[in-house]
């Protein structure tokens, strides 16, 4: 089945690039240069995954990303430049699936949209229970994490946290958010907590702690739990 | 004090006593010499003690007094005596020719002392003016001097006085946050100062303009402008004033107003050599930026347009490697402009960081990641001290610090040497540095390489010459002088050292916090 992207991008160079690099790789796209555009088209066409860029002539990305929060479950991938920080930040916490700053890579384009699709519809429905990266393997439903084959001992806040890294892995999920399904919503200023249990989990999954493969940092916007492995059924692989 | 030519107004009857005595004594030496001498010698008696009198009487009291003594000389020794008749043929002519003389000398002399006292106020006004023209040279800031100005004009005119004068330039509106005031002035008096300011123009009694006012008011003027303004209350009342008492108040206020100008003049040439030297730091900045900027622009150019026009020639591995080198020199683009925006925006006052309690350990963690990719031999070790505390800090700032020290370090040393990332704590202070093992820095760079506009200048000559310009010719600039805006920002500081055994390490040390209240500890979970 051929998934259908709408790219909503106001610089037409930009536009057409990644629209024939997208073509490429087997998507179907549909572009529009302005928010009204873009929300003109989305209205219309049944659509699988939106790229979206902040800094539109018509307004900002933040009215279209809550036109089609209200409507459907559909992944939206942000394209921000570097100032619009605090705009980025604020559009993930309103239910945006990932942001890229710019510029990038294509290829980084492509992975952060795999991975938007794969999680596309787990809003509603159930969310992954299974992870598998290298030496590390967790099991939700059983509450159980291992590595090296060996079962770790987490706490459950610690197991928690994981937990809510694991149902979005691969995408960036804010402090906010992180805090806020944790400890509850009073706690999402308390960024102290997260440094400290994402320390601890580092230490308990994590070959080198200081250079991190699997819990990765996503500094002044959260965390980012990496791919899974692509193959479940892979053998264990030493670190 | 009061100083005038008016003082013979104020000439009082105690002053008069030695003219009452020499009065006295010609009176008694005539009454003992009658008979003695004739009456002709008797009469220069008279004429002698008018003369004498006039030294200290008014000249037309002098004069009166004078022929009225001529008369009582009529009356008491010319013959016949205890009459006013006057033999015509002896007498006349000496009586006529005595009062004229005693007139003529009270007038002269009278017209002398006026002559000799003004020629005093003269003198003691153009003292006065040396020396208020003394202080106010001495004066740093004749702004101070404002109470003087309206001391010395009261004491000069004996009336109130109150003074506005403009802190810097003359405000476009009545702005009295831009003026400093002296002395009371009710509310005509205040427009009035106001508007003798804008006219630089002397207005009252006596002056061509609004000559129906109570009161005089006197700019303080410099050449061609005025900068602040006199009001001498009620002077314009006292009609027996003296008319060069204005000249002299004005002179004395003119010599504030070319004071006020003198350091008008001297701010503005701050002024403008602050602002040609801030244009240079631009210019010389933008220069050093745009060089930055052209170097990956040119390998981009080159290889996309080889890409464009040479592309159906070249073999797949050659395509492969003009566009990687395009992806690469994009990158380092990428780089540099946030460089440059983050330093443009850390130097504007009052930048508002986005500050969070950061673990040094996840900064290091996404640094490392990002340096990995220009890093297949994993040069770059880090070492963090167990426990550290947590840094409050702005997390993308601090790893754009990072990742650039990292970058540079990478880029300026043997392609074998280890590159390494240490967190310690000292103190009430976190260290960061950034350690590598190039050939180091010239100790008179160590300071200039944190500055961007350095760089389009050739280096110093000498043994560090080498050492520097391979880092000044490939782009640190921007980089380290933004690290430094960082880590300042952040209340610390960036510096280098030199290591013992080659190679620097730049250093940034963090004041700690007190560390934010963390949540109870758990046990593991079964």
């Amino acid at each position: 089945m051929t998934m259908r992207v709408l790219l909503v991008e106001d610089d037409a160079e930009l536009r057409r690039t990644l629209r024939d690099a997208l073509t490429l790789e087997g998507y179907e796209m549909l572009t529009a240069a302005s928010l009204s555009e873009g929300l003109a088209l989305a209205a219309n066409a049944a659509l699988d995954l939106v790229v979206l860029d902040l800094g539109l002539p018509d307004g900002d990305g933040e009215s279209l990303l809550a036109a089609l929060r209200r409507r459907q479950s559909l992944p939206v991938l942000v394209i921000s430049a570097r100032q619009a920080e605090g705009q980025k930040i604020r559009l993930l916490d309103a239910g945006a699936d990932d942001y890229l700053v710019k510029p990038f890579g294509v290829g980084e384009l492509l992975a952060r949209m795999r991975v938007a699709l794969r999680h596309r519809g787990t809003r509603v429905s159930a969310a992954l229970t299974h992870y598998h990266r290298g030496a590390v393997q967790i099991d939700l439903a059983a509450q159980r994490v291992r590595r090296d084959g060996e079962p770790v001992h987490l706490t459950p806040t610690e197991f928690k946290l994981l937990a809510r890294l694991v149902r979005n892995a691969g995408q960036v999920v804010t402090h906010r958010q992180l805090l806020a399904d944790v400890w509850g919503a009073e706690f999402v200023d308390h960024t102290q907590y997260l440094r400290l249990y994402m320390g601890q989990l580092r230490a308990k999954l994590e070959a080198d702690p200081a250079e991190p493969r699997m819990l990765l940092t996503d500094p002044g916007v959260g965390y980012r739990l990496a791919e899974p492995d692509d193959d479940a059924a892979a053998p264990l692989m030493p670190s | 004090m009061r100083i005038g030519i008016d003082a013979e107004t104020s000439w009082r009857l105690r002053d008069a006593w030695p003219a009452l005595l020499v009065w006295a004594c010609a009176a008694a030496a005539m009454a003992l010499l009658d008979g003695q001498l004739d009456l002709a010698n008797l009469a220069m008696l008279l004429v002698l003690a008018s003369a004498l009198a006039s030294l200290w009487l008014p000249g037309a009291l002098s004069a009166a007094i004078g022929l009225l003594a001529v008369l009582a000389f009529n009356w008491s020794f010319v013959p016949p005596r205890h009459t006013f008749a006057v033999d015509l043929r002896q007498h006349a002519l000496l009586l006529a020719a005595m009062a004229a003389v005693t007139t003529i000398v009270s007038t002269l002399m009278a017209g002398l002392r006026s002559q000799a006292r003004r020629a005093q106020v003269h003198a003691r006004r153009a003292e006065q003016l040396r020396q208020w023209g003394e202080t106010l040279r001495d004066a740093a800031d004749p702004l101070a001097q404002a109470g003087a100005l309206r001391d010395a004009l009261a004491a000069l005119a004996g009336v109130d006085v109150a003074l506005l004068v403009a802190k810097d330039r003359v405000p476009d509106t009545d702005d009295e946050s831009a003026v400093m005031r002296v002395g009371a002035a009710d509310a005509d008096q205040s427009a009035g100062l106001w508007h003798c300011l804008r006219q630089g123009e002397p207005m009252g009694p006596g002056t061509a303009r609004h000559a129906g006012l109570p009161d005089w008011y006197l700019p303080m003027r410099g050449r061609g402008i005025s900068l602040g303004a006199v009001v001498l209350r009620g002077q314009g009342t006292d009609a027996t004033q003296d008319p060069l008492l204005r000249a002299h108040a004005q002179a004395v206020c003119d010599q504030m107003g070319q004071a006020l100008q003198r350091v008008l003049m001297r701010r503005d040439e701050q002024r403008a050599r602050d602002e040609a030297q801030s244009q240079a730091v631009r210019n010389a900045l933008l220069a050093a930026i745009s060089h930055d900027f052209r170097t990956p622009l040119a390998t981009i150019m080159g290889a996309a347009s080889s890409l464009a026009e040479q592309g159906a020639r070249l073999d797949p591995q050659q395509r492969q490697r003009l566009a990687a080198s395009i992806v690469d020199e994009t990158e380092q683009l990428s780089r540099l402009t946030d460089n440059t925006l983050q330093l443009a925006r850390l130097d504007a006052p009052g930048v508002a960081l986005r500050c969070d309690w950061e673990s040094a350990e996840e900064l290091v963690g996404s640094v490392l990641r990002h340096a990995r990719r220009h890093d297949p031999a994993r040069r770059v070790r880090a070492r963090l001290e167990p426990g550290l505390p947590l840094l409050w800090c702005d997390a993308l700032l601090l790893t754009q610090l990072l990742d650039n020290l990292v970058d540079n370090a990478l880029k300026y040393s043997p392609a074998e040497a280890p590159v390494e990332v240490l967190v310690r704590r000292q103190g009430e202070h976190a260290v960061l540095a950034v350690r590598d093992r190039g050939p180091g820095i010239a100790p008179a760079w160590r300071e200039r390489v944190f500055e961007v506009f350095r760089r389009g200048e050739p280096g110093p000559q000498g043994d560090g010459d080498a050492s520097l310009t391979p880092r000044a010719r490939a782009g640190a600039g921007v980089g380290l002088a933004v690290c430094r805006a960082i880590a300042r920002a952040h209340g610390g500081e960036l510096r280098l050292r030199p290591r013992g055994h080659g190679g620097c390490s730049f250093e940034c040390v963090l004041p700690l916090r007190e560390q934010p209240l963390q949540p109870p500890a758990e046990d593991a979970a079964p």
